[in-house]
């Protein structure tokens, strides 16, 4: 269509203007409404003095001597647990707000819109993370190997999985919308997935989170490098991150086809 | 239905059309008769450009199996030309918005398909859908915490179009709906009616070429109306928008749409321009008011035409009596020889009102 106007007729956006305009409503959203990320941080924070505090007076030098492993596996959590709500409640506002059918018939189809604004999401986490994990390092006095490369690849690819279960979480919130609720308890779940037994347990790795905190603990507490673990781990990781991402969406797929042979997608 | 009018968006790239906004902001509403009467024989460029946007064929959704099953569209089937706006009316439950989600793909329909222009939506959704875009009642559309113009850009970029290249376009949205005051406010800070008018100025933002408009006024003043409606015409008119609107105001309906579809149980009952709807209602009704009309007189009447109502007025009666055309002529005739002299004679045209109550309660039978 022209504009009688100006006379030059609009331009078609590439996905360079996709990636912009996604990811400058989540830096908007982050810069204006501030207590939302503050308040993450904050009862993040909370959350591990309690744990912390309260460790060392049951469990005394036990506690400190793991203090190392233990502030690794809560900074993947914090990760893992923004990335996940983000993008489940991010779904379950804009079916009510009647945005995500806008943004399913896009010219640029929906998985695009979607990987740009979970990695927006992930980008958030990352930042509101590193903000507890400073603290939790001034707050108990340790340190760790703070390899940023190392730290953002291997802690990315272990939430990637993470993502994935959010989108499948989203998805089943558009058929049942009373179900989302109960779905936010699944985070507590990931405790278990970010200390579970790899070593005893070899299979755990192939479950969401497992393998990545481990290697996550490696790299954070041993110092290990990026380019200095099994190329067979790296790519486990990857497939990992890969395959639940992917299971993820189909699941969100087959939800909101679901839901249009019900129609129930877009109600009010 | 013309296959090569769905390919190519850029055919409406008007700009064999010089500046005629001008024009068209100083055309009032009211012209809306004159225009659809023109309208029709008059070759203009859209028509050229022609083809069919929206080709709907047997869609039939049906919600829940078994014994409470509702069948909330039946067989449904109608085009839409590519720059015309068609009115979408029927009561509650008629099926409308079932109708309009299964054309969005937002509702998968059982039988039937959807074509929009030209494409398949079942196949070839995202190509379909390219130049599509949506306002449904109920739904806030928009992101509130972001403002105004963000928006806009926001949501032109996600339908396809690179905002940089519509911001004059967008100015001028914002300027014909009264918004370019508060481009920079986040949506949420607006009243009702303005959230009502950014939520269809994001939807017009990013150069959709098919919208679908669920109750758009709902909740708009009377200017805002009007200014909406102008817009409206003028995107049909000079862009080639094709409009698919449905609402309850009878008159945004009457003043916007050339044509009109009225839905009554899943199924469109009528599928007709506007004035063809009107001319074929049934016929019109006379009203007389005379201090003459005394029971004789009424009687008289009641003789040769039907009578609707007969009120006492202070000075007199009024007598409603369903005459029109050669009728008149001997319901003038009647009353000359009683010897009442009319003291007020007025006739009532049925309004799209009257004849959208009397196709949807034929309907409903």
């Amino acid at each position: 269509m022209s504009t009688d106007t100006d006379g030059s007729a609009p331009r078609p956006a590439g996905y360079y203007h996709l990636a912009r305009a996604v990811l400058y409503r989540e830096f908007l959203l982050f810069v204006r409404y501030p207590a939302n990320a503050i308040g993450g941080v904050v009862i993040s924070l909370f959350f591990f003095g309690v744990l912390f505090y309260g460790g060392r007076m049951l469990a005394g030098q036990a506690l400190t001597d793991s203090i190392e492993g233990i502030i690794v596996g809560y900074f993947l959590w914090t990760l893992a647990v923004g990335a996940y709500s983000s993008i489940s409640n991010d779904i379950g506002s804009e079916v009510q707000w009647g945005t995500l059918e806008r943004h399913v018939m896009t010219p640029f189809g929906f998985a695009p819109v979607a990987l740009l604004k979970g990695a927006a999401k992930v980008v958030r986490t990352f930042l509101i993370s590193s903000v507890i994990l400073a603290v939790m390092l001034l707050l108990t006095g340790t340190t760790l190997q703070l390899h940023v490369l190392t730290i953002v690849v291997i802690a990315s690819l272990s939430i990637l999985s993470v993502l994935g279960l959010g989108f499948a979480a989203g998805g089943i919130t558009v058929l049942y919308k009373r179900i989302g609720s109960w779905l936010n308890l699944l985070q507590f779940g990931f405790v278990v997935l970010i200390s579970a037994p790899v070593l005893e347990m070899p299979w755990l790795k192939l479950l969401p989170l497992a393998h990545g905190s481990a290697l996550l603990q490696r790299a954070m507490v041993d110092g290990v490098r990026l380019w200095e673990f099994q190329p067979t781990e790296l790519a486990l990781l990857v497939g990992v991150a890969v395959g639940y991402l992917g299971l993820g969406y189909a699941v969100f797929q087959l939800s909101t086809q679901r839901a249009r042979r019900l129609g129930v997608l877009g109600d009010y | 239905m013309t296959e090569q009018g769905g390919v190519g968006g850029e055919h409406t790239g008007s700009s064999d059309q010089p500046a005629a906004s001008g024009l068209s902001v100083d055309r009032s509403v009211d012209a809306a008769a004159e225009r659809r009467r023109g309208s029709d024989g008059d070759p203009d460029a859209r028509t050229a450009a022609g083809g069919t946007a929206i080709a709907v064929e047997g869609v039939t959704k049906r919600f829940n199996e078994g014994p409470d099953s509702v069948l909330a569209v039946d067989d449904v089937g109608f085009e839409v030309e590519t720059g015309s706006i068609v009115g979408l009316l029927g009561p509650n439950g008629a099926g409308k918005t079932t109708l309009i989600k299964s054309v969005l793909g937002m509702v998968i329909p059982d039988e039937g398909t959807v074509r929009i222009r030209g494409i398949d939506v079942g196949d070839r959704s995202r190509a379909a859908y390219a130049n599509v875009d949506a306002m449904l009642e109920g739904a806030r559309n928009d992101y509130w915490r972001l403002t105004v113009r963000e928006n806009l850009r926001y949501f032109a970029t996600v339908s396809g179009v690179d905002p940089d290249s519509v911001a004059d376009r967008h100015d001028r949205l914002l300027d014909r709906l009264d918004l370019a005051e508060w481009a920079d406010t986040p949506v949420r800070k607006l009243s009702r009616g303005m959230k009502q008018k950014v939520s269809l100025a994001s939807v017009l933002a990013g150069g959709a070429e098919v919208v679908f408009l669920d109750e758009p006024t709902l909740g708009l003043d009377v200017e805002s109306s009007r200014t909406l409606q102008r817009e409206l015409r003028r995107l049909a008119e000079e862009e080639g928008l094709t409009v698919l609107i449905s609402s309850h105001d009878m008159d945004v309906i009457e003043a916007v749409c050339d044509r009109v579809l009225v839905m009554s149980e899943g199924r469109i009952v009528a599928d007709d321009a506007v004035d063809e709807l009107l001319r074929g209602a049934a016929g019109g009704t006379v009203v007389v008011e005379s201090p003459d009309l005394d029971a004789d007189a009424v009687a008289a009447v009641r003789e040769r035409f039907p009578v609707t109502a007969v009120d006492t007025l202070d000075w007199g009666t009024r007598l409603t009596v369903e005459a029109s055309g050669d009728d008149l002529y001997d319901l003038m005739d009647v009353l000359a020889t009683a010897g009442v002299t009319p003291e007020r004679i007025r006739t009532v045209e049925p309004d799209l009102e009257d004849v959208f109550v009397g196709l949807t309660r034929e309907g409903g039978r």
